[in-house]
This record gives C-alpha cells, sequence and structure tokens, in this order.
C-alpha cells in the first residue's frame, strides 16, 4: 500500500494540473485560451499552475504571434507523458 | 480512495471535453428528417412526377431543386445548431470552441468536395446521379466526423453510402434512396440517440 501511494506523483496533486496533463496528453497542442475555456479557471490560476508544470519539464510552451495578438501554445513533453501515465497506472493499481 | 475515484474521473472527462463534441442532440436529426422528408415529397410530386424521368428540363426546375435542397440544408444546420446549443446548456456545459471547429472540418470538407461534385450532376440535370452522390458524400464525411463525437454517427454513415450505392444501382429510383438516406434514417438515429443520451430513464 505504501508503495503505491509512493508512485503517485506530487506534482499532480492539484485537480488543475490534473486537467491540464489529461488535456495535453490527448491534444497536440492548446493554447492558453484554449486550455482556460477548458479548465475554467481565471489567466493567473493557469498560469501559475502552467508555470509550475513547465518548472517539473512536464510541459514546453511555443510563443507566436496571429497577427498582432501574442499567443502561446502548450504540449506535453515527453517526460511529462511518461510520468502521467505512471501516475494514471498508480492510480488505477490504488483502486484494483 | 474518494480521492483517486474523483481524480480518475476528472482525467477521464478532461480528455473527452478537450477532444470530443458530445452536445450533437438527436432532435436535430429527427428535424432534419422531417425537413428532408418534406424536401423530397415536394421535389417528387412538383418535379419530377414521371418517376422514369431523370432529367430535368429547364434551368428553371433545376433552379427550384436546388432551392429546395438548400432550404432542407438550412434547416438541418439551423436545428443542429439550435438543439447542440440547447442540450449543452441544460447539461451545464460549454461547447468548446476548438473541439467545435474541428468537428465541423473534418465534417465540411467531404461535405463540400461532395456539394460541388453533385451539384455539376445537377447543372447537367443529371439528378440520378445527385441522390447518390449527395448520399455517399454525406455517409463518409459523417464516417470522417464519427471520431469525434457519438458512435451512432458511424454507423449512420455506413447506412448512408450504402443508400448511395443502391441510388447508383437503381438510377430512376434515387428520389427514394434519398428520402430514406436523408429522411427516415436521420429520424430513426436520432431517436436512438435522444432516448440513449439525453432522455435520463
Amino acid at each position: 500500500m505504501k508503495n503505491i501511494i509512493a508512485n503517485l506523483n506530487k506534482a499532480f496533486e492539484s485537480r488543475i494540473r490534473l486537467g491540464i496533463m489529461s488535456a495535453l496528453a490527448v491534444n497536440d497542442a492548446l493554447d492558453f485560451n484554449a486550455l482556460k475555456e477548458l479548465l475554467e479557471v481565471t489567466d493567473g490560476n493557469l498560469a501559475s499552475h502552467l508555470k509550475a508544470l513547465e518548472s517539473f519539464g512536464y510541459v514546453q510552451s511555443t510563443k507566436q504571434f496571429i497577427g498582432r495578438k501574442p499567443n502561446t501554445s502548450y504540449s506535453i513533453t515527453q517526460s511529462g507523458s511518461d510520468d502521467f501515465k505512471h501516475h494514471l497506472n498508480a492510480l488505477g493499481e490504488l483502486l484494483s | 480512495m474518494d480521492k483517486q475515484h474523483e481524480d480518475l474521473k476528472v482525467i477521464r472527462e478532461m480528455m473527452e471535453k478537450s477532444t470530443m463534441f458530445l452536445s450533437l442532440s438527436g432532435m436535430s436529426g429527427v428535424i432534419s428528417g422531417i425537413a428532408a422528408i418534406i424536401g423530397a415529397s415536394f421535389a417528387y410530386f412538383y418535379l419530377l412526377k414521371n418517376p422514369g424521368n431523370t432529367g430535368l428540363n429547364s434551368t428553371q426546375e433545376i433552379g427550384i431543386l436546388l432551392a429546395d435542397a438548400l432550404i432542407v440544408l438550412a434547416v438541418s444546420i439551423g436545428a443542429a445548431f439550435y438543439f447542440s446549443k440547447r442540450k449543452a446548456k441544460k447539461n451545464n456545459q460549454k461547447i468548446v470552441k476548438k473541439v467545435a471547429l474541428k468537428t465541423l472540418y473534418h465534417l465540411g470538407l467531404p461535405l463540400v468536395a461532395g456539394g460541388i461534385f453533385s451539384l455539376i450532376f445537377l447543372m447537367r440535370g443529371e439528378i440520378g446521379m445527385v441522390a447518390s452522390s449527395t448520399l455517399i458524400f454525406y455517409g463518409l464525411a459523417l464516417i470522417n466526423v464519427s471520431k469525434f463525437t457519438y458512435p451512432e454517427i458511424h454507423y449512420l454513415g455506413i447506412t448512408e453510402i450504402v443508400l448511395g450505392l443502391l441510388a447508383a444501382l437503381f438510377l430512376y429510383n434515387g428520389i427514394f434512396f434519398w428520402t430514406i438516406g436523408f429522411g427516415l434514417c436521420h429520424i430513426f438515429y436520432g431517436l436512438i440517440m435522444f432516448f440513449k443520451y439525453e432522455r435520463l430513464r
């Protein structure tokens, strides 16, 4: 039991981070506004969680301009994908 | 243990919400079907009185048929938008723009190709092929978009393709297959989806 709980990743403890990782796991990339629409959180809240996930190396961002407007798109990294999968497996194991 | 259950639920819902368009309502299928039956009846009794006639005789007749088809199309699209919005509101969900656009793109591409293709036949007065090509391209469009929405759409797509091929085989009866495909099938699948996903038992 203790082993399985240890496999849960602390980085994903927040529900919003779980949501971000889930959305990015099944989409090539999502921009800031799409994530905001999906998660229904404020700009600041979303930005801080994204920054945290970036600092873990789980998410990467690409800044570009669409016309004159800046647009940042986010995608999951390989390590983000791997660790998220481990987390999902750990969750599944805890419930089986 | 509750938190883990909640977490998995959040994960699954977010994956669905970010990739699939689940606001599609069975009612829009029913309305489309009714509109198609009315449109086809008008076309049959007004223009195609002679079942053996696969050619239209004047540009005026072609124009009327085209207008008829466009009205049916407009009603169907309107119903789809209206009932999707209503369903999303009823379930307290928002229609995610990215998902909606992706759905429209995958549905629209084969539809536009088929529309232009069918129009070419219509302009030549060869309405036999119009029934067949609209059905087949519509079926392909549905199959293409089915991965972003309910599985019933996939089966509706296959049904339309089969009807389209039959319409090509029985060239003089195209209007009947058209009515079955766009009319009866829409009502049938629409009701199935409505009772499966919206009428809570």
